[in-house]
């Protein structure tokens, strides 16, 4: 199994500015408390086990629950799975407005966001020995992602299929549509699969992978990013973390947790690694943002250093699986 | 598949651990005129050494004893079962290995596979891959150092024993690395080369460095070290696209390091903030299963009746003639200085 550690870095304010994220931020959690106010079901046990969740925290009146068992974290209350789909669809959209903080960095987050995914799969395939295969990304659309894979040259084809339709079909054992380029419009197996912090977004991500490996030839592959609990950021903010919020971060599991629900669901796990860069400056962004943000004096002291100890420690936490950026690469098992 | 494991060291218990667990292997026997059978733990496994090794009951022969012994049980294995797996070195010299070759052309339809399996090590196999178009580009340069600090019973060794072994460092560890090599940028010279026995003391080299060229003009260096206090095992190779870095090493030992491979970028000032501090990714392995494949895929070779796929006898012919020339470039400039 393999783990990364980058030199790779970039400004959180090229990717996702903690001001511009606030009033995003709040769209998505008043549009959330809208649509669960129309009925919801409580999440009791853990996705990854039994084990029944426990209190987390609460965000701005959403309650967060915990896996005892692998630190995962997840939001209480969820509506049925066509309203949650109908969610997600707006809050795309809303993302690819003008309005919203994407649009006005969506060079460098092009740049810094999807030029390393792309180059991560890339390698990943060509050290597999798999070329040009037929790729299946699993999102709500629209996605910024679907234009370089489509321009990548890679794969013999690529099929944009909705995240929530893929849960619901694992109910109903419905086929769901898929967007193919090159106006093809074929469903049918693919040889990779590629979920970008789709896991972190959907009501039931179980049942999205159970899906996605049904919908994946013998061997297939699986390239999955995620938000993880266990990294730096969230363990350190908890609940004051900014960054969590649904429906984005729905479920925000631990690399432990990510494994196991990888795992479980038939791959072989080939890579998990956290190459996240951003941990320290994300919290560095919480302290300015509140001076009074409770933090131990080791916290501060660490915040305090200068910029090559920073990235020492973010390299540490590359290297040990600690950062709160997590990417993972499964192998279907036969 | 039954199978006779000759020599039950480092490397035959090695293989009898491998081959115990493999699906299509029914039988497995060891020779090994060394062990006290009442104290081995092997019952009903070890052959009685005085006793004639009874060939019609097996299938393959691995071979994982000292160099010495090597082409003679090579060549009865080819003869007798057809099938021989190797460990490397291919025997103590050129004409050691020249023998086994002449055997195994002899016998139809053989299967001769060596021990090459740094080749089948997750760090090295992600390098080759990322080499040419669409990766880090053609190979400029390649450069290796591998080597160990020998430890307080290293002149007790046989491998240093150079009437059993037939050559030192290079010849023991230092032929992992020129196999890697090859397998980087194929076939090379030998150019230059310089061997010392400079700590030790053994009467073989304890240290070689070698200059060799491919044959489209890449250049290689080696250093291989039995005075490396600090275990190494390094392969720098430059591309027209970036570099890889391959280092550390998976091993029971753990002493070679993490085994990492560095990937670079080349980047020149209108790409990178500073010129000469490229972007670069390390990916870590934390499984080797270099040793499961290469059994593997010698037992498919045989059950499939095609050539093995490495570890080949073209394989061994090229070290084996880089070593081959670098003793004799060694020996002819002790003689020149001797006057």
């Amino acid at each position: 199994m393999r783990s990364i550690l980058t030199s790779y870095t970039f400004p959180l304010s090229s990717v996702k500015p903690l001001d511009g994220l606030l009033s995003y931020r709040s769209y998505c959690l008043t549009r959330t408390l809208e649509v669960l106010a129309g009925g919801t079901r409580r999440r009791e046990q853990s996705p990854m086990g039994d084990a029944p969740l426990e209190p987390f925290g609460n965000v701005d009146g959403l309650d967060y629950l915990r896996c005892p068992e692998s630190g995962s974290i997840f939001l209480a209350q969820l509506p049925e799975s066509m309203k949650w789909a109908r969610l997600l669809a707006e809050v795309s959209r809303y993302r690819h407005s003008p309005g919203t903080f994407h649009s006005g960095i969506a060079q460098s987050r092009g740049e810094n966001v999807y030029t390393p995914k792309l180059e991560w799969i890339q390698s990943s395939l060509r050290m597999l020995g798999v070329g040009r295969p037929r790729v299946m990304e699993v999102v709500t659309p629209p996605s910024d992602f679907t234009r370089f894979l489509g321009a990548s040259g890679l794969f013999a084809e690529v099929l944009t299929v909705d995240e929530m339709e893929l849960v619901m079909a694992a109910d109903s054992q419905i086929s769901p549509a898929t967007n193919g380029d090159a106006s093809s419009g074929r469903s049918g197996a693919a040889q990779v699969a590629v979920l970008l912090e789709s896991l972190d977004r959907v009501n039931d991500p179980v049942a999205l992978l159970r899906t996605v490996a049904g919908r994946l030839t013998a061997g297939g592959l699986l390239f999955i990013t995620a938000l993880v609990s266990s990294g730096f950021d969230m363990t350190v903010l908890g609940p004051r973390n900014l960054y969590l919020f649904p429906p984005d971060r729905t479920n925000c599991f631990s690399l432990r947790g990510l494994e196991l629900l990888v795992s479980r669901a038939g791959f072989a796990l080939l890579e998990v690694s956290t190459p996240g860069v951003l941990d320290v400056e994300i919290v560095q962004a919480h302290l300015r943002h509140d001076p009074l943000l409770p933090l131990s004096a080791f916290e501060r002291q660490l915040l305090a250093a200068n910029s090559d100890a920073h990235a020492a420690f973010q390299s540490f936490l590359q290297q040990r699986g600690m950062s709160s950026f997590a990417r993972v690469v499964g192998r279907k098992q036969s | 598949m039954n199978c006779l494991i000759f020599g039950y060291g480092y490397m035959g218990q090695i293989r009898y651990r491998i081959l115990r667990n493999h699906p299509d292997v029914r039988d497995i026997r060891v020779v090994d005129p060394g062990l006290d059978p009442s104290t081995a733990g092997l019952d009903g496994v070890l052959l009685p050494a005085t006793e004639k090794i009874p060939w019609e009951q097996f299938d393959a022969a691995f071979v994982c004893t000292p160099n010495i012994a090597t082409p003679d049980l090579c060549v009865e294995g080819l003869r007798h079962c057809g099938h021989v797996f190797c460990e490397k070195p291919p025997g103590r010299n050129w004409e050691d290995f020249s023998r086994i070759a002449a055997a195994a052309a002899t016998v139809p339809g053989h299967t001769l596979v060596f021990g090459f399996n740094h080749r089948l090590h997750p760090s090295v196999q992600a390098a080759r891959a990322l080499i040419g178009e669409g990766g880090v580009g053609d190979v400029l340069y390649i450069k290796g150092t591998y080597g160990k600090s020998g430890g307080v019973r290293y002149r007790e060794n046989w491998r240093n024993d150079r009437e059993i072994s037939g050559g030192g460092i290079l010849l023991d560890q230092g032929i992992h690395m020129l196999d890697l090599f090859h397998l980087f940028v194929g076939p090379l010279t030998v150019v230059d080369a310089v061997l010392v026995d400079s700590f030790w003391g053994c009467g073989v080299e304890d240290n070689a460095f070698v200059l060799l060229r491919s044959e489209q003009g890449v250049p290689a260096f080696l250093h291989s070290s039995a005075t490396l206090w600090k275990h190494t095992f390094r392969i720098e190779i430059g591309c027209r696209e970036g570099y890889l870095v391959v280092s550390g090493f998976l091993s029971q030992s753990a002493s070679y390091g993490r085994e990492q491979l560095v990937i670079g970028k080349r980047q020149f000032e209108d790409e990178a903030l500073a010129l000469g501090n490229p972007r670069e990714e390390i990916i870590y392995f934390d499984r080797d299963e270099s040793w499961e494949s290469e059994i593997n895929e010698f037992i498919a070779a045989v059950k499939e009746g095609r050539p093995p796929r490495h570890g080949t006898i073209e394989d061994a012919e090229r070290v084996m003639r880089n070593i081959r020339d670098v003793y004799a470039l060694a020996e002819h400039r002790a003689r020149e200085k001797s006057g």
